[in-house]
C-alpha cells in the first residue's frame, strides 16, 4: 500500500510520521485536476455500490416494521426483564451517540490542533458524526413506553403551563443531542460549500447543477469568500470543541445521577467521552479503510494517516482501560457493599462474558498498536476496528445491564436476554445509519476536495515575462523592464 | 328507485318521496335489535343510590366453609371490593386473598351463561322452564329408584343443607353428600370426640407455647382467618409472646412463621406425640421421626412445664385419626381446654361437613350402576377425587346427571342438565358460623347472566306440579328465610344492614345415606412401601382442593411459601437434588403405586431429605381459560386412602422420583431467596427485646430516623436550606403548611409489623382488587417470541405465567420472603416476610429523574404516578432501591390486544375511582390515594376534620393479621405515629437517604431456651 504514495524503487529517507508529522504531502497526489478527478470519480455509482445500498435499505425497513410492531403490541415484546428496565435501546442509544464523538473530534478539535493527518479523513468522520447522533436519537423514541409522546421531553410552550423536569438528566439528554446534531450538522455543510461549488462547476445534469449552485451558496471561489469561509470554519470548529466534551458528560450523567451501584460516580463523565473518542475511531475505521480500498483513494488516506489516528486509538484505549481498573478500585475504596457486590458480579459473576469482552477488546487488543507495524497494516487495522466496535457496544451493555439486574434489593435480582425485536431494531439501526452513509458518498465528496487541494503542490502556470515576481526571500519584486524600448 | 338523468334531474316531489320512504326504512330497521344491551345498570336509579358513591351491602363470604361476614362495596349497581365485615365474629373485619377473589368468580368470563341440556352429545341452550321441567320430569320418573339418587352438595355453613334435606325427603331421595376436601376430618372428627364439637375456638394468644403437628392454620386448617387474627395478636406480644414449634415432613407457611421446625417422617407423628406427652418412648420415637432425640427431649420438656400451651394436629397420613386423639388427649392432660382451647365458644361453621368417604361411596355405588340420578352442586368429583377412583367412569353409568354449577368444571362437562347457580353475591342466604349467631347473605348487585339460585330451581320444580306445589310454602328462597326468621320481614330487613343477627340457621333433620358396609382398604403401612421417597401431597393455600384456580388473582397469587404462579412443582430438598442432579425446574416424575405425576422440581429447604411434596388445585382439564392445562394434580399419583374419620389421606404413599430430560423454567416472582445482609427483613430476639435498648447511632443533624415531616419537607430538603438545627421548622418547605388544604400538615405513612405479618398474601390480592391491577400471567398474555406468528398462538410465549418468568408481575404490594440460616441445608432456618410496596419516600430517587413530571412529591408527603404524563422512559424504576415500581410492557387494559387482563364481565369488577392505565406507562402503589381522597372530601363535606384511623388501605385493610397500619404520621393521633417510634422500628435501606414513608417494626423470634 505505502508504494502507492512513492515512486517504486525510490528509497523512503522521509522520517517516519508521527501526529505531528503526519502533515505531509500528498506524494501520490499530482495536482488539483487530479483530485479533482479522483475524488470527483468516487460519486459514480457502482453496482457494488447498489448492492451495499439495498442492503442497508433492506435492514432499515426491517428495522422500522418491527419498530411498527413494537409500538403496536408494546414493549413487552422486547426482551427487557424488570427491573433490567433498560436494555438494548439505551445501550445502543450511548453506542451511536459515542460514535459520532470521533467525527467532531478529528473535524474540530483537530483541525484547532493543526494535526494535518485529519484532512483526508475528517469529512468521512464528520459525516459519521451526523448519521450516527440522528441514529442515536432514534433511541431513546424507540426505547420509551409511549413513543407519540416523546415530545413532551421538550421545552415547548404549551397551555397547560406544564414544563419538563429540568433536573431529569434525560432532558439535559434532549437539550445535548438536539444541539449536537444542529452544531455538527452546520459545520458539515460549511465545510462542504467550496466542494460543492466543485461538483456544481463540475456537473453536466441541468437539475442536479441547480440543486448544487443553490448548496453551494453561490460560492464563487473568491479571496473574499474565503476569508469569510476561514473564520466561519474557524469558530464552528471552535463552537463545536466543547461539545465533544459536553455531550457525552450529559449522556454519561444520565447514569451518574441515578443512585444504583455501578453507576453513581463521579468518573463517569471523562471515562465516558474518552469511551466516545475511542468507539468513534474505532468506526471511522471502520468506514475509511474499505472506502479508500474500493474508491481507489490510498494515496488520499495515506498509510501515515492512519498510522497517527492508530495512535490516537491507542491513547484513548489506554484512558479508557484505566478508567476501568479505577473503578474497581473505587468499589474496593468504597466499602460500600452494594458496589462491591456489583463489581464483583459483574466480572465473576453471572455477566463474566459480557464484561471479559469488553476488557479485551477495549483494553487489550488495542495494545497492538504498541506495534508500528500493525499500525500501518489496514487490515490489522480494520479487523481491531471491528473488536473496538464491538467492545464499546459491549461496554455499555456492562455498564447498564448488570447494574440495573443486581441492585439493593435481592428479591427483585433478574437476568436479561434481548429477544428479536431488539435484535431487528438494532440492526435496523445499522441499515439506517449505512443507508445515509452510502447515500452521503455519492452524492457528496467524501474527502474534502479543497482541503486537499491546500496541501497538494498548486499547479503554477508559466509566469509571464512582464508580471511581478516573488523572490526566493518572499519580497514582492515589480517588474521592471530591463530591455528598453520593449514597450515601444 | 327511479334512474333520471339530464336537465330534468330529479323532481323535488320525487327527491322527498325516496327520503321519506329511506328514512322510514332506516327508522324501522333500527328499531329491532337481537338483544338489549345494558350500558348502565340502572336505567331509573333507586332513590338511595347515588351515581358514584358505594352502597355497601354485608353479606356472607362462601368461597370456604367458614362463612366469614362480607362488607361488598358496589358502585353503580355492580360489586366491586369485597372487605370483611367488622361487626362478624369470624373474621373482625379481615378477608383472606381467596375470599377478595371471589368477585372474580361473579364476574368470570367462562360462568355459564344459561342454563344447558345435552342435545345429541352437545350441551345447548334451554330455558330456564325447560329446565326445572326437565328435572321435575326426571325426578318424577325415578319411582323407587329415588331412594338410590345422590345429591352432592358443597359443603356449607346455613339453612340450605337443612332446606336440600328437606327438599330431597319431599321426593323419597336421601339427605345429601355435604362435601368438603379441604376440611381437616379427622381433627374434626377427634374434636367431637374430646371437646364435643367440630372446630372449638382456638386463643392462641392465651398460650405460651404453640406447637402444630402438622396443623397449618393460617392456611386451609379449620377458619384461617379468625385462627390468624388470633395468632398474630399472640406474636403481638412480642417477648411474652408464645414460642412455637411445628413438627412435620414439609414445613409449610404455617410452619415457616414457627420459631423452630422439627422435620419428621410422615407416620412418624403419633410416636412422636405419645412421646411428647409422655406417653411413649422418646428414643423410639425420635427414631421413627427420623429426628434427633434430645430435640424431642427439650420439647417434651418444654410442653411440661409451659402451661398453658396449645398443641394442635393436623396431619393427613392414614393415622391422623389417633394422632388427633392423642393431640386432644394432650390438651387435655396438660389443662389447655377452656384456656386456649374453648369447645364453648365453638366455631359451627364445620358442624355438618360429610365424610368424604361418603362421596367416596357414593361414587363406588354409581360405578356399579345403582344411581339414577346423581346431582352435583359446588363440587367437582372429577377433579377432588384421585384419578385412581374413576370417577368420569363411574359417571357414565348413571343415567342423568345434573350439575348446578355455574362453572365448567370437569363434573359439570359431564352431566345431562346444566342449571347454573347464582353465585353468592346474587342469591340469599344464611350461614351460622359461630353458635347463637346467623350471619345473612345478601344479592350486592343483580345478576351477571342468566343463572338462578339452586334453592329457587328447587323451590320450582315443586311449584309445578300440583301434587308437590304446597310441599313448600315460600314463593322462593328468600321467602322461606324470611319464613323462619324470628321477627319475620322486619327484622329480617334490619338485620341485613349489619348483616348479623341473634338466631340460628335451620338444621338438618336428616342423615345422610348410610356408609356402605364397604370401608376404605386400610393403607399399606408407609414404612413398608417401595420408594425411596414420601410423597406428601397438601392443599395449596391460595388455591385450596383447585376450587379457586379459575380465578386470575388467585393463578397469579405467588404461592406464599415457594413463591410461585401459574405452575405446578415439586419440591425437594437441595441435599437430595444436588445428590440427583436435579435443579429448580428440571421435570421429574414422581411414580407411586397409583400413578405417576411429572412436573418441574422446585429447590425448597422445608422439606425433609426424603420428602418430595405438591400442591393440589392446579392440573385442570377444564373449569375455565383459567384454570385448564395449568399445571399437573397431584391426585393422579395418589392411592384412594382414607383415614379412620374418612377424610383422603393425602401423606400416605411413598415414591419413586426420576428426573426426566424436560427443563422449564419455574414461574417465580423470587429473585435471590437470600438478603445477602442488607437487612430488609429484620428480627430480635425476645431475650434482646427484653435487654436494655442499642445505643443510639449518631446521626446527622435531621437524619432522626423517626421522624416523619409533613409533606416535602424532609430532612433533606431542610439541610439544602439551612435549617439544620430545626427539621420541623415551620416556615420552611416548597408547600406553605399553613395551605388552607392542610396538605402540607400531613406526612401519609404505614407501619408494618413483621412480628404480625404471616405472609398470607391477602394484601396483595386485596391490593389487585382495589387497584385496578392487571393479572399478566394467563397463557395468551405471553410476547411474542419469533417476527412471524398467527394469531392463534403459534409464535406467542404460551407457558402460563410467561410474563412472570420475564418478572413483569405487577404485584404493587408484593411478600419477600427471605430465608436467614441452613444455607447448609441441614440446619434450621428462619424465614423473614416482608411485605413490599412503594415506600413514599421523602427523598424519592424516582422524582427528580423523571424527565416530565409524570411522578412527582404531593404536599401531604405521597410519592405520586401520574399515568397521563407518563411517556414511559422507566428511568425512574431505575432510580428506585426498592424495584417497586411496575411496566405495562403490553396492552393489559386495551380489549383488542390478546393480553387484555380483563375480558368481559371481568371489567365489570374495576374500581371507578382508579385508572385502568395503558400500555406504556409506568404504575405503582399510591397508598390506594382514592381512599385518601375520598376520606377527605367526606369530612369536608360534613364538615368536620378528618379523624385518626378513620380509614386505611385496601392492604392494610384485608390484613388477617394487622400487620399493616396506614395513617397520617405527622399527626401523633394517629396509631401510625405511635408505631413509628416503636423501639422495633426501622427503615428498609435507610443509609440511602431515601426517608422513605414506610417503617418496619423488626420481626421477633424465640429461640428455644430463650437465647439465640
Amino acid at each position: 500500500m505505502a508504494t502507492v504514495a512513492r515512486p517504486r524503487g525510490a528509497t523512503d529517507l522521509s522520517p517516519r510520521p508521527n501526529v505531528a508529522s503526519a502533515n505531509q504531502q500528498l506524494p501520490g497526489v499530482a495536482d488539483y485536476e487530479q483530485v479533482d478527478r479522483d475524488i470527483g470519480g468516487s460519486l459514480t455509482p457502482t453496482a457494488g455500490w447498489f448492492g451495499a445500498l439495498a442492503v442497508a435499505v433492506a435492514l432499515f425497513l426491517w428495522g422500522a416494521g418491527t419498530w411498527t410492531y413494537q409500538i403496536y403490541w408494546g414493549l413487552g415484546n422486547a426482551g427487557y426483564n424488570p427491573p433490567v428496565m433498560w436494555g438494548v435501546y439505551i445501550i445502543s442509544f450511548v453506542f451511536w451517540v459515542g460514535i459520532g464523538h470521533a467525527g467532531t473530534l478529528i473535524s474540530a478539535i483537530l483541525y484547532l490542533f493543526r494535526a494535518g493527518f485529519r484532512t483526508t479523513i475528517y469529512r468521512c468522520a464528520e459525516a459519521m458524526t451526523v448519521f450516527a447522533v440522528m441514529t442515536a436519537g432514534l433511541f431513546p423514541i424507540i426505547h420509551i413506553g409511549r413513543p407519540w409522546k416523546f415530545f413532551w421531553l421538550i421545552p415547548y410552550p404549551n397551555w397547560r403551563l406544564i414544563w419538563p423536569n429540568f433536573k431529569s438528566p434525560l432532558v439535559w439528554d434532549v437539550f445535548a443531542i438536539s444541539t449536537y446534531l444542529t452544531v455538527s450538522a452546520t459545520f458539515l455543510y460549511v465545510g462542504l460549500v467550496p466542494d460543492i461549488a466543485v461538483l456544481r462547476d463540475r456537473a453536466t445534469n441541468p437539475v442536479r447543477k441547480r440543486i448544487l449552485a443553490i448548496m453551494s451558496l453561490g460560492w464563487r471561489n473568491s479571496e473574499k469568500e474565503w476569508r469569510h469561509f476561514a473564520r466561519m470554519y474557524l469558530f464552528l470548529a471552535a463552537f463545536s470543541t466543547p461539545l465533544v466534551l459536553s455531550v457525552h458528560s450529559v449522556v454519561s450523567f444520565d447514569f451518574a445521577m441515578a443512585i444504583n451501584p455501578g453507576w453513581h460516580t463521579t468518573i463517569f463523565p471523562p471515562y465516558f467521552v474518552a469511551g466516545a473518542i475511542f468507539s468513534g475511531i474505532g468506526m471511522v475505521f471502520t468506514i475509511i479503510i474499505p472506502i479508500r480500498k474500493f474508491f481507489r483513494l490510498q494515496h488520499y488516506v495515506t498509510i501515515n494517516h492512519l498510522d497517527a489516528a492508530a495512535k490516537l486509538c491507542l491513547f484513548t484505549s489506554m484512558v479508557v482501560g484505566c478508567a476501568y481498573l479505577v473503578e474497581f478500585w473505587v468499589a474496593w475504596y468504597s466499602a460500600n457493599q452494594f458496589e462491591q457486590k456489583y463489581f464483583w458480579n459483574r466480572v465473576f459473576g453471572e455477566w463474566w462474558w459480557a464484561a471479559w469482552i469488553m476488557l479485551t477488546c477495549n483494553m487489550v487488543f488495542p495494545l497492538s498498536l504498541f506495534s508500528q507495524r500493525l499500525r500501518r497494516n489496514p487490515a490489522w487495522l480494520f479487523i481491531l476496528s471491528i473488536f473496538i466496535n464491538l467492545g464499546m457496544w459491549f461496554e455499555r451493555f456492562v455498564i447498564i445491564v448488570p447494574t440495573l439486574s443486581h441492585e439493593f434489593e435481592p428479591w427483585q435480582w433478574a437476568h436479561y436476554v434481548p429477544s428479536w425485536v431488539d435484535i431487528s431494531i438494532l440492526v435496523g439501526s445499522f441499515g439506517w445509519f449505512f443507508m445515509w452513509f452510502l447515500l452521503f458518498i455519492k452524492q457528496l465528496p467524501v474527502i474534502a476536495i479543497a482541503e486537499v487541494k491546500e496541501i497538494v503542490p498548486p499547479k503554477l502556470r508559466s509566469p509571464h515575462p512582464h508580471e511581478d515576481a516573488i523572490d526566493v526571500t518572499g519580497q514582492h519584486q515589480a517588474y521592471e523592464p530591463d530591455t528598453p524600448g520593449e514597450f515601444a | 328507485m327511479t334512474e333520471r338523468s339530464g336537465s330534468a334531474g330529479v323532481k323535488r316531489r320525487d327527491f322527498l318521496k325516496v327520503l321519506g320512504a329511506a328514512g322510514a326504512v332506516t327508522t324501522t330497521v333500527g328499531c329491532f335489535q337481537e338483544d338489549v344491551e345494558k350500558l348502565i345498570p340502572y336505567l331509573v336509579s333507586p332513590d338511595d343510590t347515588v351515581p358514584g358513591v358505594s352502597t355497601y351491602f354485608a353479606t356472607t363470604c362462601r368461597e370456604c366453609a367458614a362463612g366469614c361476614g362480607l362488607i361488598a362495596e358496589t358502585r353503580d349497581g355492580r360489586a366491586i371490593k369485597l372487605e370483611g365485615n367488622p361487626a362478624h365474629p369470624v373474621n373482625h373485619g379481615a378477608l383472606c386473598a381467596r375470599g377478595q377473589a371471589s368477585l372474580q368468580g361473579l364476574y368470570n368470563p367462562d360462568r355459564y351463561r344459561h342454563p344447558m341440556a345435552r342435545k345429541n352429545g352437545k350441551l345447548e341452550r334451554i330455558t330456564w322452564d325447560e329446565g326445572i321441567r326437565t328435572l321435575r320430569e326426571r325426578i318424577a320418573g325415578l319411582g323407587a329408584g329415588a331412594a338410590n339418587a345422590v345429591f352432592v352438595n358443597q359443603h356449607e355453613t346455613g339453612s340450605f343443607a337443612a332446606f336440600l334435606d328437606q327438599w330431597l325427603a319431599g321426593y323419597g331421595m336421601p339427605a345429601h353428600v355435604a362435601y368438603d376436601g379441604e376440611a381437616p376430618h379427622a381433627v374434626m372428627q377427634a374434636n367431637r370426640q374430646s371437646y364435643g364439637s367440630a372446630w372449638p375456638a382456638l386463643d392462641f394468644s392465651a398460650a405460651k407455647l404453640i406447637v402444630a403437628i402438622g396443623a397449618d392454620f393460617i392456611e386451609l386448617w379449620g377458619a384461617s382467618v379468625t385462627q390468624q387474627l388470633s395468632f398474630a395478636d399472640a406474636r403481638a406480644k412480642l417477648a411474652d409472646a408464645p414460642r412455637f414449634v411445628y413438627i412435620g415432613p414439609r414445613r409449610s407457611l404455617t410452619g415457616l412463621n414457627a420459631d423452630e421446625w422439627i422435620a419428621c417422617k410422615p407416620g412418624s407423628e403419633l410416636a412422636i406425640v405419645n412421646a411428647l406427652a409422655g406417653k411413649g418412648d422418646v428414643a423410639a420415637a425420635a427414631t421413627a421421626g427420623g429426628v434427633d432425640q434430645a430435640v424431642l427431649q427439650r420439647l417434651a420438656g418444654e410442653i411440661a412445664a409451659t402451661k398453658p400451651s396449645l398443641v394442635l394436629s393436623g396431619v393427613t397420613t392414614a393415622n391422623a385419626l389417633d394422632v388427633a386423639l392423642a393431640v386432644n388427649a394432650l390438651n387435655v392432660a396438660a389443662g389447655n381446654v377452656g384456656v386456649t382451647i374453648k369447645p364453648a365458644e365453638a366455631l359451627t361453621a364445620f358442624d355438618r361437613v360429610g365424610s368424604p368417604n361418603d362421596l367416596r361411596d357414593a361414587v363406588q355405588r354409581m360405578a356399579s350402576g345403582a344411581v339414577p340420578i346423581a346431582m352435583f352442586r359446588g363440587v367437582n368429583p372429577v377433579y377432588v377425587l384421585p384419578k385412581s377412583l374413576r370417577v368420569a367412569e363411574a359417571l357414565a353409568k348413571v343415567p342423568f346427571k345434573v350439575s348446578f354449577s355455574p362453572f365448567p368444571d370437569e363434573t359439570t362437562e359431564l352431566c345431562d342438565l346444566v342449571l347454573p347457580d347464582d353465585h353468592f353475591l346474587e342469591s340469599w342466604g344464611d350461614a351460622e358460623s359461630v353458635r347463637g349467631s346467623v350471619s345473612l347473605q345478601q344479592p350486592a348487585m343483580d345478576r351477571v347472566f342468566d343463572t338462578r339460585a339452586t334453592a329457587d330451581v328447587l323451590i320450582g320444580v315443586t311449584k309445578g306440579d300440583p301434587a308437590t306445589a304446597n310441599r313448600i310454602p315460600a314463593a322462593d328462597y328468600r321467602s322461606w328465610l324470611i319464613g323462619r326468621f324470628p321477627g319475620g320481614a322486619q327484622a329480617f330487613g334490619a338485620a341485613l344492614a349489619r348483616g348479623m343477627a341473634p338466631g340460628s340457621a335451620a338444621q338438618s333433620t336428616g342423615t345422610p345415606r348410610t356408609v356402605a358396609a364397604a370401608q376404605p382398604p386400610a393403607p399399606a403401612p408407609l414404612e413398608g412401601q417401595q420408594g425411596d421417597f414420601y410423597f406428601v401431597v397438601y392443599p395449596s393455600p391460595v388455591l385450596g382442593d383447585g376450587r379457586a384456580t379459575n380465578k386470575p388473582w388467585l393463578q397469579e397469587l405467588p404461592d406464599p411459601v415457594t413463591k410461585i404462579a401459574w405452575q405446578s412443582w415439586i419440591e425437594i430438598h437441595p441435599t437430595t437434588a444436588a445428590r440427583l442432579g436435579i435443579e429448580n425446574g428440571d421435570h421429574i416424575t414422581v411414580t407411586t403405586a397409583a400413578g405417576t405425576v411429572t412436573a418441574p422440581a422446585y429447590v425448597y429447604l422445608g422439606v425433609r431429605q426424603d420428602v418430595v411434596a405438591m400442591a393440589t388445585g392446579r392440573g385442570h382439564t377444564g373449569y375455565g381459560r383459567y384454570a385448564q392445562n395449568v399445571g399437573v394434580n397431584p391426585l393422579d399419583a395418589l392411592p384412594v386412602a382414607h383415614d379412620a374419620s374418612g377424610g383422603l389421606a393425602l401423606a400416605t404413599v411413598k415414591a419413586r422420583i426420576a428426573k426426566t430430560a424436560d427443563h422449564s423454567p419455574i414461574v417465580s416472582t423470587e429473585g435471590s431467596a437470600r438478603q445477602h445482609a442488607r437487612g430488609i427483613g429484620r428480627a430480635v430476639t425476645a431475650a434482646e427485646l427484653n435487654g436494655p435498648e442499642e445505643e443510639e447511632v449518631e446521626h446527622f443533624a435531621g437524619d432522626n430516623k423517626h421522624d416523619f415531616l409533613p409533606g416535602l419537607r424532609s430532612p433533606v430538603a431542610n439541610d439544602a436550606q439551612g435549617v439544620l438545627g430545626n427539621p420541623k421548622s415551620k416556615d420552611k418547605g416548597m408547600y406553605d403548611p399553613e395551605h388552607w388544604s392542610g396538605m402540607a400538615k400531613r406526612r401519609w405513612a404505614m407501619a408494618i409489623d413483621l412480628a404480625r405479618c404471616t405472609g398470607c398474601s391477602a394484601c396483595v390480592t386485596a391490593c389487585y382488587a382495589e387497584n385496578n391491577i392487571p393479572t399478566v400471567g394467563a397463557p395468551w398474555q405471553g410476547r411474542s417470541l419469533r417476527p412471524f406468528h398467527s394469531g392463534d398462538g403459534n409464535g406467542w410465549d404460551t407457558r402460563p405465567g410467561a410474563n412472570i418468568l420475564k418478572g413483569r408481575e405487577m404485584q404493587w404490594i408484593r411478600i419477600e420472603r427471605y430465608y436467614e440460616g441452613g444455607e447448609d441445608g441441614s440446619s434450621d432456618f428462619d424465614t423473614r416476610f416482608v411485605p413490599m410496596m412503594c415506600q413514599h419516600c421523602g427523598n424519592a430517587p424516582c422524582e427528580p429523574v423523571c424527565p416530565v413530571y409524570a411522578t412527582y412529591h404531593s404536599p401531604d408527603g405521597l410519592n405520586v404516578q401520574v399515568y397521563n404524563r407518563c411517556v414511559g422512559t422507566r428511568y425512574c424504576s431505575n432510580g428506585c432501591p426498592y424495584k417497586v415500581r411496575y411496566f405495562n410492557w403490553h396492552g393489559y387494559g386495551e380489549p383488542a390486544r390478546r393480553q387484555y387482563a380483563f375480558p368481559e364481565p371481568l371489567n365489570w369488577q374495576l374500581n371507578p375511582d382508579v385508572t385502568v392505565r395503558g400500555k406504556g406507562v409506568m404504575e405503582k402503589c399510591s397508598f390506594c390515594v382514592q381512599r385518601i381522597r375520598e376520606a377527605e372530601h367526606r369530612a369536608k363535606l360534613e364538615g368536620r376534620p378528618l379523624a385518626a384511623d378513620e380509614f386505611t388501605t385496601a392492604c392494610a385493610q384485608a390484613c388477617p393479621s394487622r400487620a399493616i397500619t396506614f395513617g397520617d404520621a405527622a399527626d401523633e393521633n394517629w396509631s401510625v405515629a405511635r408505631l413509628a417510634e416503636d423501639r422495633r422500628a426501622y427503615h428498609v435501606f435507610e443509609e440511602l437517604n431515601t426517608f422513605t414513608a414506610v417503617v418496619y417494626l423488626k420481626k421477633v423470634n424465640h429461640p428455644a431456651g430463650g437465647a439465640r
